[in-house]
């Protein structure tokens, strides 16, 4: 695979960029990296007061909503962004792809490394939520269990299937123009199709959460919230789903990017 | 296009924007893949096409060394090694750690070459990067370049600057519309592209010449010769033209209209149609005109002018001595101007048919342009046979 000899022959190159990705964002703000923490929390303040607030949750399933919320929401931002960086960042990247001799995947890797990045670092205030949710400060208490090890290996599919993703989307971008448009509103179409703002148990009828659970994220998404929210271990059926989901998504993504790489330095 | 490249030599790439220059030389960085036919690269390749591609404004100088050199194929190890030589030769000590936004595009440029320099390539490619920075600055890249050659590394060389590809080059290949129009010797590919240029900018003279005589004759049917208040055969002085635009001033005529000059143009001394000549070729005047009524009393002259209205010479049948008889019908008048040593540029030609003391019939200013080349990058109007000869202390070989 040669996208994957590529990828490892410029590691230096993809560790310098990620750096570089990570301290340009914050370079010149006052904060700095503060931003990637404070984010988070003040996002989980603004779910707190009005779901706990202004709007009481509703379904006990799903109590305290701040809290499933957030554990659903956090690694969405991360695949939303993911996508979104790395379909432009072909195209952005342009002089660097038609005036240097540059490995072209290096860049979408980049994308999706850096924004998982940023999701580790939001990661401990979701876990601080998560303890003080166990003495009941949301409201209903939560409980934490040792499922929380799932956690690793859900980022290591979920960083996988963005690969794929990724390789697919920038390279279909650099012919495609329209897709970077598209991709806006695929995703707020997808965020609502997933199980993020609801439980697909509360989904009524019947046929239409068979209907939603046939979403692979569906499968991604409810295992980030069982992990961290329910503390419930994932059946192996679900590890095997996610684990063929993720590798066909990244072999077909790295196999697109191979066919058409020649065509990007001419085409950006 | 087939041909090889040795190692160790500086090989410069010219002709016009858009022929293929800067496409070779991604195909030989290996930045754009053959459509079809290959390309065979032997070394590690650094290429000058754009300098500083992948500067992140945001990140100091420093940092972007780093990731510039990373990109460039060197190690951490190795950049931090060579960060003080880079900066030196950058020259920008004072600025490096701010952000690279800050900088000027000439210090942009700086930066991006010193790394550039010091990735010490086998094969080092150079579009056109040193038309920026000062002129010190430019001095210093191209002593690097020399070095870079004398230690045995390939250099390919594109640039516009053509005095440096000769200065620079082993050999050099002339390309043109995609095709190689010429690879050997870079003084006689310079020549023959100087003289291509000229030969175009003759075409497009001719070009534009062919339609003012259609204004012209559009203009002769409508109305007699414009009238335009005659003070004598000197014009006006003009405010001076630039010569790259194309004329948009129309030719300025005037006179009382007794003869019409219905057509003027050069030859070559074949008897071809043509406005550019090499320096030293003959040079045919062709004057077609008909009086209005019979004429005793004339004088056809003609007058040669830079664009920027300097006049080289001016004569006519009266100063050589002929003395008009009868002018009854129409005419076609011929001077030939032979021993013309014109240096490179674009000239002006006034054509004229007046009475012998100056009233004139019909004067037209600016009746043709023409192109004349040299084939050698020498300054000036003239362009005279030269011989040097030295004696004493001095040797001097050809090149």
């Amino acid at each position: 695979m040669p996208t994957l000899t590529l990828l490892y022959k410029h590691r230096a190159l993809v560790r310098v960029l990620v750096g570089r990705e990570l301290s340009a964002r914050y370079r010149g703000s006052a904060l700095g990296f503060l931003w990637s923490l404070l984010n988070p929390l003040l996002m989980l303040g603004v779910y707190t007061l009005v779901f706990q607030v202004l709007m009481p949750s509703r379904a006990a399933a799903t109590s305290p909503y701040a809290l499933f919320l957030f554990s659903g929401l956090l690694p969405w931002n991360f695949f939303s962004a993911s996508l979104t960086d790395s379909a432009d960042s072909l195209l952005s990247n342009g002089a660097l792809l038609k005036k240097v001799l540059f490995p072209a995947e290096v860049l979408p890797t980049v994308s999706v490394l850096a924004q998982g990045v940023h999701f580790l670092l939001a990661l401990p205030v979701l876990l601080g939520a998560l303890v003080l949710g166990t003495f009941g400060v949301f409201g209903a208490k939560v409980t934490l269990t040792l499922a929380l090890v799932q956690a690793p290996f859900l980022l290591l599919f979920q960083g996988i299937l963005l690969l794929g993703l990724g390789y697919f989307l920038s390279a279909l971008t650099v012919h495609f123009r329209d897709v970077k448009d598209l991709l806006g509103t695929a995703l707020a179409m997808l965020f609502f199709a997933t199980p993020i703002l609801y439980d697909l148990s509360t989904v009524k009828p019947d046929a239409l959460a068979s209907l939603l659970a046939w979403n692979p994220l569906a499968i991604l998404f409810t295992a980030w919230r069982d992990a961290f929210f329910f503390g419930r271990f994932l059946p192996l059926l679900a590890w095997v789903k996610l684990a063929a989901i993720s590798s066909v998504a990244f072999l077909l993504g790295a196999t697109f990017f191979d066919r058409v790489r020649d065509t990007l330095p001419e085409a950006v | 296009m087939s041909f090889e490249v040795k190692r160790g030599e500086t090989f410069g790439v010219i002709g016009p924007n858009g022929c293929g220059k800067s496409t070779l030389l991604k195909l030989v960085a290996g930045i754009f893949r053959p459509s079809s036919g290959s390309i065979g690269v032997h070394g590690r390749v650094s290429a000058l096409i754009e300098l500083g591609a992948g500067f992140h404004p945001e990140i100091t100088g420093r940092e972007n060394v780093v990731i510039n050199g990373v990109m460039l194929g060197l190690t951490r190890a190795e950049i931090e090694t060579k960060m003080p030589s880079i900066i030196e030769f950058s020259g920008l000590e004072k600025f490096i750690d701010e952000p690279v936004k800050t900088y000027s595009s000439g210090m942009y440029v700086r930066l991006g070459f010193a790394v550039a320099i010091h990735v010490d390539p086998e094969i080092l490619v150079v579009d056109e990067v040193l038309a920026v920075g000062d002129e010190a600055f430019a001095n210093r890249c191209l002593d690097t370049i020399r070095e870079l050659s004398a230690r045995g590394r390939t250099i390919f060389f594109v640039s516009h600057a053509l005095s440096l590809v000769e200065d620079l080059c082993d050999r050099v290949l002339y390309l043109k519309d995609g095709k190689v129009r010429g690879l050997g010797d870079p003084r006689e590919m310079l020549a023959l592209y100087r003289l291509d240029v000229a030969e175009e900018e003759g075409h497009r003279l001719q070009a534009v010449h062919t339609e003012d005589q259609v204004v012209l004759q559009a203009l002769e049917k409508a109305a007699e010769p414009v009238p335009e208040p005659a003070s004598g055969p000197e014009p006006s002085p003009e405010a001076p033209k630039d010569e790259a635009a194309p004329p948009a001033e129309k030719p300025r005529r005037w006179g009382d209209g007794s003869v019409v000059i219905t057509a003027c143009r050069l030859l070559a001394e074949s008897g071809e149609e043509r406005y550019a000549f090499r320096t030293g070729e003959t040079l045919v005047v062709e004057i077609e005109a008909h009086p209005r009524r019979k004429l005793t009393d004339f004088v056809f002259g003609v007058g040669l002018f830079t664009t920027e209205d300097v006049c080289l010479h001016g004569s006519n049948t009266d100063v050589d001595e002929l003395a008009g008889e009868s002018f009854e019908a129409p005419a076609r008048v011929r001077v030939a101007l032979s021993g013309l040593r014109l240096g490179e540029g674009t000239y002006l030609l006034d054509v004229a048919v007046h009475a012998k003391r100056g009233t004139p019939y019909d004067y037209w200013r600016g009746a043709c342009r023409f192109r004349v080349a040299t084939g050698r990058p020498e300054a000036g109007l003239l362009s005279p046979i030269r011989r040097w000869e030295s004696s004493g202390g001095v040797v001097f070989r050809p090149r």
